[in-house]
């Protein structure tokens, strides 16, 4: 017991780094991906075929093929297009994985939306329209309050997922917190590091859980 | 009559992108050596060299796990005895020794894209990377061993006869069982299992398989570390031989590291670092020619 | 002086002829009943009069603007600005009441004026507060709309209509929605309202309220105007189909 607590303790100096990426990693895609999320879904519910189709396609590259080999794709096929112009360009590791981490979310953020818009009855772009708003008024007055509410189990979710998802960020030499402990699990010959990346993946999910359960309560004075 | 025009169009659109994705493929197989080599040739000199000492760092390649060559030790650093050597040979070149840890799967992607000069991890040469690789001398041996319980029965090859044996995947044990010497005690296994790590293997002994097949140099590292817990069977299935892999035709550079490894044998400096991690010589840098 | 004006408006859905052939005007401050069962084309008739449903073919003009003539056989709406004016001189009650969820009772009905016509905040608040006063809800301005009854939510609609201070009122089955025993709250509102000399048009299947508060009642049937006449000449008409319609609220 006492060799397992002392092992611990000698892991978290170093854990911190590593988590920090995997945080990092994680809010960099909401950043980039919910707003380009949002654009993909308006794209998506478009009357013209020539938006819809291409971003229906997309959609099914990006969430039909593993998010891994989209990454290998990225980081290794996009630089060699790139050197045949300047060969002295570097795509940088950690760029590369937002860069895939975000295009590839923003398909799943834009079902989600989707969903969530057209779950709103239509009598409320009605009234809305009857009462003189403007498209863009009723969208983000109207509508889009209403939505966040209705999406916001779905995307908890996916924001647990994406938690965990960031540990794929080390198939191209991200160090985050799952190279880190499989490194160490190969150093030390023991599962005690994995075991430890494990209650780490999972403290952060629990402070995601706890901040949509926040969040769904705050929108929960009405129905 | 729209409908089925609908269903067409993403049909059409499906098969382009297969197309692409399968053009994508095939370019990364095949232009990436032949492009590199032209680059060279187009200047007609080799720059690999005088482009490190420019930049003033050679960017090396690993898979942090792989003991005792090159992996993290507790304190999430990367040490070993590759790590050791370069960064001497780094230092008698002047430049900087920038480690990279990456995804073994993806060396020689990474070589392509120019995100590292070399690949030094205890890295085997066979026949398929010597096409689209240049690389160095052997600088040490090794052997493909077989790993078992130190308490289990299994004395030679032909004990495992029936039962899982357990092995890196990509790694130069599974070409090592796939060619044709090994064939017959491959052939005798009920199953071979191909996992991320030699880790994962070694916790699967006892319950998830019988054997583990692995490098010699890293198996003896875990017996050192877990006294008493395992035993290798003396019958190597291979013998190999461990070098450094760099950029097809990047030779300039190659030689240069390979001179600062010659001069680290004459002068003593590489039975220090032997002895440091094998308590011997093992250098074989300078046997040849 | 003719309010709404609707001339030979033609619509379908698909195969389905809705409205053929309607023509119909209200004159500034008459008050309005369409009846007629299910199917017969009278909501649809207000949904175009309120540009929720493009038409097929007709002319449409309220208070004097042209919201779509025909041009070539084909039907041509008005400029976006043009249709947007209109539609501030019209408010439509909705069946479902449509009010917005998230929003309280006061900001339902602030919403529109502060947001859409500019009119600063305080002077929005008084007046929707007057409203509700008017329309029995002042103690309910900050309760969302969850928590009202289907008739208190059917007079809130009501007063963030009249908030815009529109010229014509429609209303699109207004009490259709809610349980026998709510009607008469919401019936009550509207009587209440023929004080402001407001135009109204109201789509109801209540005969009694109709009667006693139209000035003109408008009997559809498939799609087309069977009568229009006074309350009371309708009651006593000879057509067979409306003695047969009529006399089922009769029982």
């Amino acid at each position: 017991m006492k060799e397992i607590v002392e092992s611990v303790i000698s892991l978290l100096p170093y854990m911190v780094e590593p988590t920090i990426t995997a945080i990092k990693l994680f809010f960099l895609t909401l950043l980039f991906g919910l707003p380009l999320g949002m654009i993909l879904a308006l794209g998506r519910m478009s009357k013209l075929a020539i938006i819809r189709y291409p971003i229906q396609f997309y959609n099914l590259v990006m969430r039909g093929t593993p998010l891994i080999l989209q990454l290998y794709l990225i980081y290794y096929q996009i630089p060699k297009w790139i050197q045949m112009y300047n060969p002295e360009f570097r795509f940088d590791r950690f760029t590369a994985v937002v860069v895939g981490f975000s295009i590839n979310y923003a398909a799943y953020f834009c079902e989600i939306y989707r969903g969530g818009i057209q779950g709103i009855p239509k009598g409320q772009y009605e009234a809305a329209k009857m009462l003189g708003f403007t498209k863009t008024q009723t969208f983000f007055r109207i509508i889009l309050p209403q939505v966040i509410k209705r999406i916001l189990p779905p995307l908890g979710s996916e924001f647990m997922v994406l938690v965990k998802d960031t540990s794929l960020a080390h198939v191209i030499g991200v160090a985050e917190l799952y190279l880190f402990s499989t490194n160490q699990m190969a150093t030390r010959g023991s599962m005690t590091p994995v075991v430890v990346a494990g209650v780490f993946y999972l403290i952060m999910n629990w402070i995601v859980e706890k901040g949509f359960l926040v969040l769904e309560k705050r929108l929960s004075y009405y129905e | 009559m729209r409908r089925w025009r609908n269903k067409m169009a993403v049909a059409v659109m499906a098969i382009a992108m297969i197309g692409t994705l399968a053009g994508c493929g095939g370019t990364a197989k095949k232009g990436n050596t032949s492009e590199q080599v032209t680059t060279n040739n187009q200047t007609g000199e080799d720059t690999s060299l005088s482009l490190v000492q420019q930049r003033g760092e050679f960017v090396l390649g690993l898979d942090a796990s792989f003991p005792p060559m090159g992996f993290t030790n507790e304190k999430n650093e990367i040490v070993g005895y590759d790590i050791d050597l370069a960064k001497e040979v780094c230092e008698r070149m002047g430049v900087e020794l920038k480690i990279q840890p990456i995804n073994w799967d993806s060396k020689q992607q990474e070589l392509d894209t120019k995100n590292i000069d070399c690949i030094w991890n205890g890295f085997t040469v066979d026949e398929e990377r010597k096409k689209s690789m240049t690389v160095s001398d052997a600088y040490m041996e090794n052997h493909q061993v077989l790993v078992v319980k130190a308490d289990s029965s299994y004395e030679t090859k032909e004990d495992l006869a029936g039962k899982v044996v357990e092995l890196q995947k990509g790694s130069t044990a599974a070409a090592a069982l796939d060619s044709e010497e090994n064939k017959e005690f491959k052939d005798s296994l009920a199953d071979t299992i191909l996992i991320a790590d030699n880790v994962k293997a070694m916790m699967d002994l006892g319950t998830g398989c019988d054997a583990v097949l692995m490098d010699e140099v890293v198996a003896n590292y875990y017996l050192a570390q877990n006294e008493g817990k395992y035993r290798i069977l003396e019958e190597p299935l291979s013998d190999e031989e461990y070098v450094i892999g760099f950029r097809k035709g990047e030779e300039a550079l190659k030689d240069e590291v390979e001179n600062q490894l010659k001069a680290m044998v004459a002068d003593g400096t590489m039975s220090e670092i032997d002895n440091k991690w094998f308590g011997k010589d093992v250098s074989t840098i300078a046997n040849e020619e | 002086m003719s309010m709404v004006s609707v001339s030979n408006l033609k619509k379908s859905f698909g195969k389905n002829e809705v409205l053929k052939d309607i023509s119909l005007e209200i004159k500034d401050g008459e008050i309005i009943s369409i009846i007629g069962s299910s199917g017969s084309g009278k909501s649809t008739l207000l949904r175009c009069m309120n540009q929720l449903e493009t038409i097929d073919s007709g002319e449409i003009k309220i208070d004097g603007q042209t919201m779509v003539s025909m041009e070539n056989g084909h039907p041509v709406y008005a400029p976006k600005n043009t249709l947007r004016e209109i539609r501030m001189k019209t408010g439509l009650v909705f069946q479902n009441f449509n009010l917005f969820p998230h929003f309280s009772v006061l900001r339902n009905i602030i919403e529109a004026p502060v947001q859409v016509c500019k009119i600063p905040k305080d002077q929005a608040i008084e007046e929707a507060r007057e409203l509700l006063k008017k329309l029995g809800l002042s103690d309910k301005e900050n309760s969302y709309p969850c928590e009202l009854s289907g008739g208190q939510s059917q007079r809130v609609s009501i007063a963030r209509a009249l908030a815009l201070k529109p010229k014509v009122l429609f209303f699109d089955e207004p009490t259709s929605a809610l349980d026998p025993e709510l009607t008469g709250e919401v019936l009550k509102v509207i009587k209440s309202l023929t004080e402001y000399h407001m135009t109204m048009v109201i789509v109801t299947h209540e005969m009694e309220f109709a009667r006693e508060i139209s000035d003109r009642m408008i009997f559809m049937d498939q799609g087309v105007i069977v009568e229009d006449a006074t309350p009371e000449e309708m009651f006593q008409s000879k057509n067979e189909r409306v003695r047969s319609f009529l006399g089922k609220f009769r029982c």
